[in-house]
């Protein structure tokens, strides 16, 4: 067991902003590089005709859970000191609708739009002020929403802890969910392209 | 089956990898590795070193003061004790109850109880668990309610001491004590009333999210 190096203090919150930092730039010119700077190839996503974003999702969510499932049963990563966030169940289902509704309008979710500013696209500029207003709003009313904020907390859980299911079990589901994905992603890319009978990216 | 496999598509091998190991995953068992323990003692033994896992009162309650907020305080004593008087802050977890709880590895945690005996056992519970920053409060709440609520004035005390004490008189006034200037006030020392838990003293499990450092994206 030697990962997460950090937690185990392999180096300290100074030198950690740095890996940050570099861990950063890597992570811009991935979404850059995979088409995520561009708010066409995001909101088609919605309408079904580019189905882009959930392939790379799918592909970013099975790698790492793969990665991370084999390194933990191997040994080299301590899975429980790995960060959870909470879940906090009704307030993270409407904060999923107002975010869904802000990706599709908008076009850019918050670390896309960050990408988008970074190539200089002046929709996404704007994208971000509304964001940070937005930052300010919800902290002004926090106070009359905190009761709220908090509730239904059901603390750390995960998947195979929830459902009581082995979590090689979950791994292979999961799995099977992704590949099932992309086959009907395929199948319906396809198919939409043919009724508005021009090519897609 | 390697003309098989130079066939596929770069798609097609991907998804099968990932359905391979998926597979391989079905049975290869718990990542989390159950909840059997390895108890390095060495490395136990080497954290009390210079009193490395200890906490002073007067420290705690500095860090309180200026709303410190990177560490969780944790009363041991029975839910009854935490409802008479608790060090503000703190969240109830009795002793019992230390292995269930929601105490996550990567936080420092700060144990007391009325004495030390109670907060090294959980100390040793949550380091064999392979928690990082557990530490005791030294005292407990007997030193605590001693050195902070009712600090009593030096005897003979130089200048350096006596300011110290005006500091302290000070601290004890914040958390609702007292400081105890006349010798003979110590002797009626046990009807002096503690004060009640009004400053912010949060129940058993569920955190604050505004008390909480948050990680994450």
């Amino acid at each position: 067991m030697n990962a997460p190096f950090f937690k185990f203090e392999y180096f300290n919150s100074e030198v950690s902003l740095i890996i940050a930092f570099i861990i950063g730039i890597a992570f811009g010119i991935a979404l850059e590089k995979g088409g995520f700077g561009r708010a066409t190839i995001l909101s088609a996503q919605f309408y079904f005709t580019n189905m882009r974003v959930l392939k790379v999702m799918f592909t970013a969510i099975v790698t790492a859970m793969l990665g991370l499932y084999f390194l933990s049963v191997f040994g080299f990563v301590d899975l429980s000191l790995v960060y959870l966030t909470q879940t906090n169940l009704l307030p993270m289902a409407v904060g999923g609708l107002i975010a869904g509704l802000g990706f599709i309008i908008g076009g850019y979710c918050p670390g896309t739009s960050m990408v988008a500013v970074a190539t200089g696209k002046l929709d996404a500029m704007v994208f971000v002020s509304g964001m940070i207003f937005g930052i300010l709003v919800f902290g002004e009313m926090f106070p009359g929403i905190e009761n709220f904020f908090n509730s239904g907390y059901m603390g750390n859980v995960t998947l195979p802890s929830y459902f009581n299911l082995s979590y090689g079990l979950v791994v292979f589901l999961v799995v099977l969910m992704a590949v099932g994905a992309f086959t009907a992603a395929e199948w319906g890319e396809k198919k939409m392209a043919a009724k508005s009978g021009k090519e897609i990216l | 089956m390697k003309i098989f496999w130079a066939e596929l598509s770069l798609n097609k091998k991907l998804a099968t990898i990932a359905l391979t190991l998926g597979l391989i995953a079905l049975f290869a068992g718990d990542p989390y590795g159950g909840t059997t323990i390895k108890v390095n003692e060495k490395d136990i033994a080497l954290s009390t070193v210079g009193n490395a896992d200890k906490v002073i009162v007067t420290e705690l309650a500095d860090w309180i003061i200026k709303d410190k907020s990177d560490f969780e305080l944790v009363d041991l004593r029975s839910e009854e004790k935490f409802n008479e008087y608790t060090i503000p802050g703190s969240q109830c977890i009795p002793l019992p109850q230390i292995s269930s709880s929601e105490l996550q590895r990567n936080q420092k945690i700060v144990l007391f109880s009325d004495d030390d005996v109670e907060s090294s056992q959980a100390w040793f519970i949550l380091k064999s668990k392979k928690y990082k920053g557990v530490y005791i409060l030294d005292g407990g709440l007997e030193l605590w309610k001693e050195k902070v609520l009712f600090p009593k004035a030096p005897i003979n005390g130089g200048k350096e001491e006596l300011a110290e004490f005006e500091k302290m008189k000070e601290v004890a006034k914040y958390f609702g004590g007292q400081a105890q200037t006349d010798s003979s006030v110590a002797e009626t020392k046990q009807e002096i009333k503690l004060p009640t838990p009004t400053v912010g003293t949060t129940k058993t499990t569920p955190p604050t999210g505004k008390k909480k450092k948050r990680e994450g994206c």
